[in-house]
């Protein structure tokens, strides 16, 4: 061995046995080595003589490299010793009257080999080598380690310069055009005749050299002439080879493979047609039923899949009516071991059943009426679809306990349905009432089928109901024919041996659901409706997912049918009792450790029912105190004993109390206000007691952020129902709340500030006064924070509180100031602020980013004018506002942020605040007459006069939409005028 | 990176192929002995995935016949630019695909696993225990290392011995 064989040994070592400096050092030779002059000898040479595979390899690797990177620098010579060596030993001719090893080496060897060919054969094939192909011909008779070589070279060929597969350069594409129009002119002829003579001669003697052949071929038919192998002689040897019992898988699965390459060759619609009807592919047909799981199987399969589609896309392009007669005969005679295939075989992956069932139902929707062997395919694609739609029984335990595999395979085939509810979607269109048969026998099948698959066989016969009610529209279901009656019907009364599964038990849930529209006609289904939530199939479905969403089905349920719901209430609630019973019932132990929305359903379904004025009073107060009461006695010994808890009892009890507000809140939507204000005052007394309740929470827990967030939303519901009766219990809600001052607190405070002046406006005027200067000295000191921290951005998930609060605070002003309350801002205590409000509101109105927060602040101003400022000039309401709106509101905001280029008149809420700024001036005017007048001309229009006093008429007029209009053009009038100058800024 | 296995220890000694042919390597030269592979695309940049057929052929040239699985990855990135439905090439070429996001450890033993299945010829075989990985910031840092400097990796395991018994402690 010498130096270099033993750095190629080195460098290529992989055991980690060789110290990794020792290991550089060999590779840095051997790169060296690969930049010497004689590099291409020596490697031809170490071919030859070495035996050591990565010697070979490295070689091999080189002469490669060499050759691609250097070529044009090479001299004749040195090309004509490397094209006459490498072909030798290709062909198994002696170099120099040696023997040449390389084709004993392994497969990879032989691979590197060929590369290194096809890089010879990019440059220099057809013009500097023309004879390669044709003088390697001959040498096939020395057999099969020849013919596997000339097979890998065609492969390589094929994945190195032709197929498209692969990305390519522009030049590489030429290249492969050069190469693929040289062969077809000069040897393609010769190396078809040589394949089939090879398959001929070793078919029975050494079938593994035809599969490499066949294989071969394949790779080639689709750019070369395809009467070379669609002739007399090739496509009877080809069907011959797969039909014949006894030859070897293998072979017949490679001549069926080359056969679909014929098959899938692109060409003129016409020429296709008869060539697909020439090769009489029904042949082939009883091969697929043999043995599902065999190469062969699997080859034909992908055949005569295949074979369908070219088929269905000749039958779209053909234009005469023969043609098209001719392509749906062969469609006919396909289609049935298509179906069969789709259901019995493993699919070829390339081959898409959703694309080509769809392609097959879009053509049949351009038929008036389907004839009858339409109809039974239709059949058979919806027997397509519940199958591929069907769940594997393997995956039945990790679906029903929701482990990963589980929810993993759930979701896979969530997206798998999706295509195939299209398709039946279309199916469905094309023949709805066989769709409806069709679904109608699959669930009276799946009921009957044996257990170790009836699960999955219902969940997919209750999975096409469903899909088929997402396909109708409304009125349709309304209507509902006789057989959908009977779906439904056989759908309710139909006990599932396999209800405890979760997937079976929710999509019939779901399902029941779907058909509401129906059953809301159809009020006898109601008692089975009913039963089938209210029992083990749903709410008191043993699985908790399913029971979860069965009640909140449930509840959409109730939303719907309220009305009708109303001689079953008491059945109702005798069902849900044990549920309502974990909240009311004092044993925590008992309840599972649920999310704190558990249940909210259940009792918003309650609500619904018992809320409704149809039920009398007596016993809606007993309803509503049987489940109020035993909640508010709970919340209010947690609250006397909270002092005395440990911390997780404590946590335990948070957690609990957080429950009961949740559901306490969910109960109280369904009572409307009118009910519990003016009809039923008793109603009312019972929520109020409640509020008092949960209002304790707020002083026991001041601290505990997600009740006070529970509380709150609670008494944004009660504002709601109760009314004005609720005003009693404000003012110590509201300290309460005001206790914490944190921004994200302080939101939720405003938001429910901004609900009550809303609903009450003026009503709300005392209260208002009494928070608003605290909320104004928090709010304002809070917000200057933002103002410090814009500088230096350090937290910026405070800021973004921060932002929020400022926003809040915009919506808040405004609230105030368009419900009459704007003297809230006078109020003695609050004054102190004034000056920072109208600060806050000049500088938002001017510059927000916030083109609709701009808009609030002039509308908030416009309106301050209105309530502030008197018409006749006696004494100032607000002393110093008049002239702080001439002098600063009316120039920096009417003016100069408009005259800004910023100020976009293109962007359609720019141009509404633009009305609003003009509406504010057209006030100021009404107002002040011309003390703002001359003010405002004279900082806004120095020149020319008449300027002024065309704006001065407009502004006088009545009409708004001039002065608009007018006050636009001036300004970009003025804009250009200003022409970068600073005149007015 | 070793895994336990209901049949015991397998280890695979993973080669991160990717990158080496601009330092000049050995290249191709690296999947010589290799056993398995995995290719691996990045579905936030689809030039990656457009490559995958280019590696793949490479790596087949040497390796006829191994298992090889296709992994697509970062999916936890919101804005892919390869979507699932579009990831075909595994389905031409008879691959297993798997997609993973190595940042969030997602899918992360599913490759190794089936690589496993097949070498042993097992369809059942299954990890017993977590592998003995890096702690999980170091792992993520070199897996985001690993993604930025190649997209694709050709993993090849070491040959296990012939026996059996050996093979799995």
């Amino acid at each position: 061995m010498d130096d270099v064989e033993k750095a190629i040994l080195i460098s290529f070592d992989e055991s980690g046995a060789i110290d990794s400096e020792l290991k550089l050092q060999a590779v840095n030779f051997c790169q060296k080595i690969k930049e010497t002059p004689s590099i291409c000898s020596l490697c031809i040479e170490k071919l030859c003589f070495c035996k050591l595979v990565q010697v070979q390899f490295w070689c091999l690797q080189a002469l490669q490299e060499v050759i691609r990177v250097k070529y044009g620098s090479m001299s004749l010579e040195e090309k004509n010793f490397i094209r006459k060596s490498i072909f030798c030993m290709a062909c198994l001719e002696g170099i120099n009257d040696k023997m040449c090893v390389v084709l004993d080496s392994p497969a990879f060897i032989k691979n590197k080999l060929s590369q290194v060919l096809v890089t010879l054969i990019y440059f220099e094939y057809p013009l500097i080598w023309s004879s390669v192909f044709v003088d390697f011909l001959p040498h096939l008779s020395k057999g099969a380690v020849v013919i596997d070589m000339f097979s890998r070279l065609l492969n390589a060929l094929d994945d190195e310069l032709v197929s498209m597969d692969y990305p390519r350069t522009a030049e590489e594409v030429a290249v492969a055009g050069r190469v693929k129009d040289a062969m077809r002119n000069q040897c393609v002829p010769q190396i078809v005749r040589a394949w089939y003579d090879i398959v001929s001669m070793y078919r029975n003697t050494d079938p593994e050299t035809c599969v490499t052949v066949l294989d071969c071929m394949r790779r080639y038919v689709s750019w070369i002439d395809i009467g070379l192998i669609v002739n007399d002689a090739f496509i009877p040897l080809l069907f011959e080879l797969i039909l014949v019992d006894g030859l070897s898988e293998q072979l017949r699965a490679a001549a069926a493979g080359c056969v679909l390459a014929v098959v899938s060759k692109r060409m003129d619609a016409h020429s296709k047609l008869s060539l697909l009807k020439s090769l009489q592919i029904s042949r082939v047909f009883g091969l697929v039923s043999d043995d599902n799981d065999s190469d062969l199987v699997s080859a034909i399969a992908a055949l005569i899949t295949g074979y369908a589609v070219e088929v269905l896309e000749c039958s779209k392009r053909v234009n005469t009516e023969d043609a098209k007669v001719i392509s749906m005969e062969l469609l006919d005679e396909v289609l049935p071991t298509v179906f069969y295939v789709m259901q019995n075989c493993e699919m070829d992956a390339a081959f898409s059943i959703v694309q080509f069932l769809s392609g097959y139902v879009a053509t049949m929707k351009t038929h008036s009426s389907l004839q009858e062997n339409q109809m039974l395919h239709i059949s058979q694609i919806l027997e397509v679809i519940r199958t591929q739609i069907r769940y594997d029984p393997m995956y039945r335990n990790n679906l029903d306990m929701v482990d990963m595999i589980g929810v993993e395979e759930e979701s896979r085939m969530l997206e798998f349905r999706k295509d195939l509810f299209v398709l039946l979607r279309n199916v469905g269109r094309v023949a709805p009432e066989v769709t409806r048969i069709f679904i109608r026998n699959s669930l009276a099948s799946a009921i009957s089928s044996s257990s170790d698959k009836n699960a999955e066989e219902v969940e997919a016969a209750l999975s096409l109901l469903y899909a088929l009610g997402e396909t109708m529209s409304d009125e349709a279901m309304r209507v509902g024919n006789g057989l959908l009656s009977e779906l439904v019907t056989n759908l309710l009364s139909t006990r599932f041996p396999c209800h405890s599964n979760r997937l079976v038990a929710l999509v019939y849930l779901e399902t029941i659901a779907r058909y509401m529209k129906f059953i809301q006609e159809n009020v006898q289904y109601i008692p089975l409706v009913l039963a089938a939530f209210l029992d083990e199939r749903g709410i008191h479905h043993p699985n908790i997912y399913v029971s979860r969403r069965a009640s909140y089905l449930f509840m959409r349920i109730v939303k719907l049918l309220k009305s009708k719901l109303v001689p079953f209430i008491e059945t109702i609630l005798q069902s849900l009792q044990d549920v309502v019973a974990r909240f009311t019932s004092m044993n925590l132990a008992s309840r599972e450790p649920a999310g704190s929305e558990d249940g909210a359903y259940v009792f918003e379904a309650i609500g619904l029912l018992i809320g409704m004025e149809d039920v009398s009073l007596e016993k809606q107060s007993d309803y509503l105190s049987s489940l109020l009461t035993p909640l508010c006695q709970q919340v209010e010994v947690t609250l006397m004993n909270a002092k005395a808890l440990n911390p997780d009892e404590s946590s335990l009890q948070i957690a609990n109390i957080q429950q009961i507000i949740v559901a306490i809140n969910a109960l109280s939507k369904g009572f409307s206000e009118r009910l519990v204000t003016s009809s039923r005052p008793a109603i009312g007394h019972m929520f109020k007691q409640t509020l008092d309740v949960l209002l304790q929470i707020l002083v026991v827990f001041p601290k505990v952020e997600p009740l006070r967030t529970k509380v709150l939303s609670f008494i944004h519901r009660m504002v709601d129902t109760l009314g004005a009766s609720v005003f009693p219990y404000l003012p110590k809600a509201l300290e309460q709340l005001l206790a914490e001052s944190e921004p994200k607190e302080m939101v939720g405070f405003l938001l429910l500030l901004n609900q009550l002046i809303c609903k009450f406006s003026t009503l709300v005027r005392d209260i208002l006064e009494e928070v608003f200067p605290t909320i104004a000295g928090r709010v304002f000191s809070a917000i200057q924070r933002v103002v410090d921290s814009s500088v230096t951005e350090t937290n910026t998930e405070e800021i973004r509180e921060l932002q929020e609060l400022q926003k809040t605070l915009y919506t808040f002003l405004h609230v105030i100031a368009t419900h009459d309350l704007s003297s809230v801002f006078l109020s003695p205590r609050s004054r102190d602020y004034l000056t920072s409000i109208m600060q806050l509101l000049l500088h938002t109105s001017c510059h927000h980013k916030d083109i609709v927060t701009r808009k609030a602040c002039v509308q908030i101003f416009i309106k301050l004018i209105k309530d502030w400022c008197a018409k006749s000039s006696g004494e100032e309401k607000v002393p110093g506002f008049k002239s702080f709106i001439i002098e600063t509101f009316a120039t920096n905001c009417c003016l100069y942020s408009v005259l800004d280029k910023s100020f976009e008149f293109g962007d359609a809420n720019t141009l509404v605040l633009f009305g609003e700024i003009v509406l504010a001036q057209k006030v100021m005017y009404e107002k002040f007459g011309d003390d703002f007048l001359v003010h405002f001309v004279s900082k806004g229009f120095p020149s020319p006069q008449n300027l002024a006093e065309q704006y001065c008429q407009k502004l006088k007029g009545n009409d708004i939409k001039a002065l608009r209009s007018y006050y636009q053009s001036l300004i970009e009038h003025l804009r250009v005028q200003q022409n970068g100058s600073l005149v007015f800024r | 990176m070793d895994f336990f296995t209901n049949c015991g220890k397998i280890r695979f000694y993973c080669w991160d192929t990717a990158g080496q042919e601009k330092f000049g390597g050995l290249r191709d030269g690296y999947y010589i002995h290799g056993q398995c592979a995995i290719i691996m695309f990045d579905v936030t940049a689809r030039l990656t995935y457009k490559n995958v057929p280019t590696w793949h052929r490479d790596l087949c040239r040497v390796c006829e016949n191994i298992p090889i699985v296709l992994c697509g990855n970062k999916v936890d990135v919101k804005n892919r630019q390869v979507k699932a439905k579009q990831v075909t090439f595994h389905r031409k070429k008879n691959l297993q695909y798997y997609e993973i996001s190595a940042k969030s450890n997602y899918n992360f033993e599913k490759p190794f696993l089936y690589l496993a299945r097949k070498l042993a010829g097992d369809p059942n075989l299954h990890f017993v225990e977590s592998p003995a990985l890096a702690p999980p910031e170091v792992h993520i840092d070199l897996a985001a290392q690993q993604q930025h400097e190649a997209e694709l990796a050709a993993a090849a395991s070491q040959p296990l011995p012939d026996d059996d018994d050996d093979a799995f402690e």
